[in-house]
């Protein structure tokens, strides 16, 4: 296969896009792609802070690199989440990345917290992943509305956006798919959230991180049977296959046609927003779910602490 | 004889004949799409040949959490 552009072996094949390109000419479609959203959804100015959302993940590695060599002012964010075997070698991959390619690296440990992932899984019945979601996505708001960040960004390829907007629309999720994009605009205390690589398939973030040399995390969060959508990305593979395009199809024809029809539905019936009375986040009840979230944990532990000062008293008694 | 890594799985196969990266992939169960193929610091498409005595990295690109 040679490439498209200057006839050279190719290195990557891209039959959605019925092309294949050598490196060179792949890094510059990959910065046209990139390019293309934010222009075309308006995610972000030249003059802007960005704050990037880095897990040490190929799609959020390729991100920050991509953007920090377009001009834009980034500043990497990383979320020590306290799973075992796995945050430890993330956190490492990302300081190493981020000191190699000189980007200031904001460290958030919600671990020290009092929300380490393993034992909020031991306090709370929910799914872990809807749970851990929910810690990332709060920690992320947060860091960039008080530190005045312009935009959030996050790694989001276009395979995860398909799959997230495949589901929101089996269970026809009218605040999801009112909302669900590229752009989530800044409101209230929510800060602007942009997902500059929804044009790019998990394929090519991949091959941009290979060709680029950029080392990303191998090791799989112990939960992640649980993670989001991987059925569903299966599903959209076959798809692909049988009829390539359909990815790209579906989204951008969401993005042009279904979104605004859902657009004055989204939220229509949620509470007015107030102050989280702890953390002063926006909720729709007096306490964050974040909050709640931290004091199921620390009911727990008490209750552990107070079994154990029980059991300790008991074998005192019985000496 | 052509001997395959897998990534992340961490499995080694071997395999006597392979013509193709494609017929590799069929081997593999995966879909051109869902891995990359590596073969000494170079990424190949699915119709390059394979020779005896290469050494093939298949990375998986699927997120894992
Ligand atoms: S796989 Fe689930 S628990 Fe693990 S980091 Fe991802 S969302 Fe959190
Ligand atoms: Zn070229
Ligand atoms: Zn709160």
């Amino acid at each position: 296969m040679k490439c498209r552009v200057c006839k050279q072996t190719a290195a990557v094949a891209l039959p959605s896009h019925h092309t294949a390109f050598c490196p060179a000419c792949f890094a510059a479609y990959f910065a046209r792609q990139v390019e293309r959203a934010v222009h075309n959804h308006r995610l972000f100015t030249p003059e802007e802070r960005i704050l990037v959302a880095v897990s040490g993940g190929k799609d959020s590695l390729a991100l920050i690199h991509q953007l920090a060599g377009q001009g834009y002012n980034v500043t990497a964010l990383h979320l020590d989440l306290g799973i075992p075997n796995s945050s430890g070698p993330a956190r490492e991959i990302v300081a190493a990345f981020c000191a190699a390619h000189g980007f200031t690296l904001r460290v958030v440990d919600p671990a020290e917290m009092g929300l380490s992932v393993p034992e909020v899984k031991a306090a709370v019945k929910r799914p872990i992943c809807s749970v851990c979601g929910k810690i990332k996505r709060h920690y992320m708001n947060k860091i960039a509305y008080e530190e005045g960040y312009d935009a959030l960004a996050t790694g989001h390829n276009l395979d995860d956006e398909v799959a997230r907007l495949f589901a929101n629309t089996l269970r026809w999720d009218r605040d999801f798919l009112g909302t669900q994009g590229p752009l989530l605009p800044a409101q209230g205390k929510f800060a602007r959230k942009v997902k500059p690589l929804c044009r790019l398939s998990e394929f090519e973030t991949a091959a941009y991180c290979f060709l680029h040399d950029l080392r990303h995390g191998a090791t799989a969060c112990p939960y992640s049977k649980g993670a989001s959508f991987t059925g569903h990305k299966k599903l959209w593979e076959d798809l692909e296959q049988r009829s390539p395009g359909s990815k790209t199809a579906f989204y951008e024809h969401f993005l042009t046609h279904g979104k605004t029809a859902f657009a004055p539905l989204a939220h229509k019936d949620r509470e007015p927003l107030q102050d989280c009375r702890i953390c002063g986040a926006p909720s729709n009840l007096e306490t964050c779910g974040v909050c709640r979230i931290r004091e199921q944990v620390f009911a727990v532990k008490e209750k552990a602490g107070a079994d154990l000062c029980g059991q300790g008293r008991e074998a005192k008694n019985s000496l | 004889m052509i001997t395959v890594h897998l990534e992340p799985e961490g499995q080694t196969l071997t395999f006597d004949t392979l013509n193709t990266v494609l017929q590799l992939l069929h081997k593999v169960g995966k879909r051109q799409s869902q891995a990359l193929v590596i073969r000494g610091g170079e990424l190949l498409t699915q119709d390059r040949k394979l020779h005896r005595g290469d050494e093939i990295v298949v990375r998986g690109v699927t997120s894992r959490g």
